[in-house]
């Protein structure tokens, strides 16, 4: 049972479940506790002990029915039950190969097969069969594949593993006779059925085992991507691990912010409060300080190139709901809008495709949108705001109106500029990012969720 | 009390049938849950939308086992003082006053400073010891002799902090008091922690305790809570409100009505004299389903598409009836 279960809390944690050995141990105390002959209580035990969130929940739920429909002899075998049970359950393919080895005159022609595959085919051991590839499996590397291309070597190995080279001159031996027609026709059909069984395992195995490893490739990958290059299949995956890293730095800091509540003694209260108990001091009072949170405005480009980073970085922003709660978000292209409200009311990411579908063909100009920006939010930057601009300052050879840029960097805490492009190309062409430099606190080149993710940090740690 | 009521808890299947008794229908995940948490030891923690019965869930538990319901109500800012003891300031001021007189026999005759101290020192630490503790729930269950159901309610809603200053009490069932010293459990309490998940609770957390999702419950299983709460409630009513509450939950509402909700409904119902569903009575009483007027305003102009669904599927039931 241990190891089964082991095999299984190991498919779940590259299907990336964080499972602790202490969950293990739970684990291996609720099926102890449940027995194995009950499938739904297993299920439920297994899901309570070891995964510990709805999505986890999900994914356990579609793994246990992997793992256990392949592991069922497994299954059986520890629970001490006849393996005949175990032949029932297999897949119906091998209920045919059963049926057709104890029918008695297969029997009797059995006797002249003398490879060790033949006899065990002829056998019709179903049971002892899946033991052998499972064996052969391990020997020919079957848990270590990486990448989906690797599946037809390892089937490969596991049949010589198998001893598919005797099956294969025992049945050109058998084929010269007439005689043994129908053996070696019953052995043919076996030795394909064999080579179908082992392609499942294997590829079951590469479920389990290695479908995910690839998986974990690729994200660590898409991480130093440059944004703006991420295909749109990669869209629903980079939005999963923009709202985890978002989730890291939340905790991260929600966590320091929280201890400073503590505060000072509030000396006066404290005495007022505790007159009643001829004045010494046994209810303390704090003074509260009021957790300061940082107030954002975000600007950002949304033509062309900039708007796949912008992208990211509204999302990264808004999964900081629990640290960040005041952002105000600004799209521009020609014009500039406020979109804080649209997010409020629909799903994030169907409203930043729409605000995207509706202006990222625009052309840009840094000079109308700073006149808007003045008009809608000047007012409202006070000395605790941050303002984020994310733009590439190419602004076709318009009006930089960095007055307007060089007011924001007055009256707020600080300024930060986001390049998506290198820093080479910085003030070629038109872009004109010197008008905006002196104007910021910081400019950075950002495009990829690596930079995102620092510069958001550092933005949480000063403010 | 593990040992007392062992054959309470013999298998999940016994206590699915008298929690049914109790009258709280419980699936089989709910039956494998609690009777994990008491065989190993464990807390559950139950996560669901609200009005799914987690609270109750606990309620049921601790009347079943026959053990005292301690409840804590988690909410921003619960801290040690509130959860797990305090001092009795009142108290030890008015004793230190009283014996005031006391102190002057106890010292008299001392010379100096240093031996007026030392013979303090004899008296050891009176005024922190048991009986000026105040216990609050956490130790409250902790030192209840038969073991109690300790339900530490929407543990979400607290500071995490208060989240970590719990572990020591999940995974040992002890709390440490500095005055006093680490106060161990007399019995083993079944310790029960809801979550509605406005926040994500820690990992530390989650990983010390058995994890259950209640989600709303499938139609049949709907019926049974009904008929379970409601029983004098007609048949034919009983399935038109569950599937009408279960069309509900398919729109996009900001609050989908629970199975609470879907009591409340069936009992208004029951007291209305109402003998089957139509577009008024469903109009007159839909504030009993939803809790947003923006929703009641998108279901009213929906009740007669919604009706003739479950007209649809209910003639379908009535032969198996007949």
């Amino acid at each position: 049972m241990q190891k089964v279960l082991g095999d299984f809390i190991h498919a779940l944690r590259h299907a990336g479940l964080p499972i602790s050995p202490a969950e293990t141990l739970d684990a291996l105390h609720a099926a102890r506790l449940l027995g194995l002959s009950n499938p739904t209580s297993l299920k439920a035990g297994l899901g309570m002990t070891l995964a510990k969130s709805l999505p986890h929940q999900v994914q356990f739920e579609r793994l246990f029915d992997q793992f256990f429909s392949i592991n069922q002899e497994h299954l059986d075998e520890v629970d001490g039950n006849d393996r005949n049970t175990s032949i029932q359950t297999t897949t119906q393919k091998s209920s045919e190969l059963v049926t057709e080895a104890s029918s008695p005159s297969q029997r009797d022609h059995a006797e002249p097969v003398q490879s060790p595959l033949g006899i065990q085919l002829m056998s019709g051991d179903q049971a002892n069969l899946q033991i052998v590839i499972a064996s052969a499996a391990e020997g020919a590397g079957a848990s270590q594949m990486q990448v989906f291309t690797q599946k037809s070597v390892v089937s490969y190995r596991i049949m010589q593993q198998l001893g598919e080279e005797q099956l294969n001159n025992e049945i050109n031996k058998l084929t010269r006779d007439k005689e043994n027609f129908e053996l070696v026709e019953a052995l043919r059909t076996k030795q394909q059925i064999l080579r179908q069984q082992v392609r499942d395992y294997v590829e079951q195995q590469y479920l389990l085992f290695s479908k995910e490893k690839g998986e974990q490739l690729r994200e660590d990958e898409l991480q130093k991507i440059t944004l703006s290059n991420i295909d749109q299949s990669d869209y629903q995956r980079m939005t999963r691990l923009v709202q985890k890293a978002a989730k890291q730095l939340a905790s991260m800091h929600s966590r320091r912010r929280r201890i400073t509540k503590r505060g000072l003694l509030d000396v006066r209260k404290t005495i007022a409060a505790n007159a009643a108990y001829d004045g010494f001091l046994f209810h303390t009072k704090w003074k509260s300080t009021r957790i300061e949170r940082p107030k954002v405005m975000v600007l950002c480009d949304v033509s062309g190139s900039v708007s796949r980073v912008s992208r990211f970085l509204l999302l990264f922003l808004y999964s900081l709901q629990d640290v960040l709660p005041r952002v105000r978000s600004f799209v521009f292209a020609t014009d500039l809008v406020e979109v804080t409200d649209d997010f409020k009311k629909q799903d994030l990411e169907i409203a930043i495709t729409s605000i995207m579908s509706k202006r990222a063909n625009l052309p840009t100009d840094y000079g109308k949108a700073l006149d808007d920006f003045k008009t809608l939010a000047l007012k409202d930057i006070d000395p605790k705001t941050t303002v984020i601009m994310l733009g590439d300052a190419r602004n076709n050879h318009a009006d930089a109106n960095s007055r307007v840029w060089q007011e924001v960097y007055q009256h707020s805490k600080r300024v930060l500029w986001l390049n998506p492009e290198g820093r080479f190309s910085w003030n070629s062409g038109d872009s004109i990012m010197s008008h905006y430099a002196s104007y910021c606190s910081r400019v950075e080149h950002c495009s990829s969720l690596r930079d995102l993710t620092r510069i958001l940090g550092s933005l949480l740690k000063h403010s | 009390m593990i040992i007392k009521h062992s054959d309470k808890i013999a298998s999940p299947n016994i206590i699915k049938d008298s929690f049914q008794k109790l009258g709280y229908i419980c699936s089989d995940d709910i039956a494998t849950s609690i009777y994990l948490a008491c065989q190993l030891q464990k807390p559950i923690l139950i996560e669901g939308p609200p009005g799914v019965g987690k609270t109750e869930l606990a309620k049921k538990t601790a009347q079943y086992l026959s053990a005292e319901l301690i409840r804590m109500q988690c909410y921003e800012g619960l801290d040690e003082a509130k959860a797990l003891y305090e001092w009795k300031y009142g108290k030890q001021l008015l004793y230190t006053q009283l014996l005031k007189d006391q102190l002057g026999d106890v010292l008299s005759g001392a010379k100096g400073l240093d031996e007026s101290v030392s013979r303090l020192h004899q008296f050891g630490d009176i005024f922190y010891s048991e009986e000026f503790l105040e216990p609050r729930p956490l130790l409250q269950a902790l030192r209840n002799e038969d073991g109690a159901v300790l339900l530490i309610d929407e543990i979400d809603k607290a500071d995490q902090e208060f989240e970590a200053f719990l572990l020591e009490l999940l995974s040992d069932y002890q709390v440490s008091i500095p005055e006093i010293g680490t106060v161990k459990a007399i019995t083993k309490p079944i310790v029960i922690l809801t979550s509605n998940n406005t926040r994500e609770l820690g990992d530390a957390l989650k990983r010390r305790c058995l994890h259950l999702y209640i989600p709303f419950p499938d139609p049949k299983l709907e019926q049974e809570i009904i008929a379970v709460q409601v029983p004098d409630i007609n048949n034919d009513l009983r399935n038109q409100l569950v599937s009408f509450v279960n069309e509900l939950r398919a729109l996009s509402l900001k609050k989908v009505p629970a199975v609470s909700e879907t009591i409340d409904w069936a009992r208004a119902l029951l007291l209305l004299n109402v003998h089957s569903l139509d577009h008024d009575w469903i109009k007159n009483t839909l504030n009993l389903l939803l809790k947003f007027q923006d929703d009641i305003e998108v279901v009213e102009s929906e009740i007669y598409p919604l009706l003739k669904k479950i007209q649809q599927k209910t003639p379908k039931q009535k032969p198996g009836q007949a």
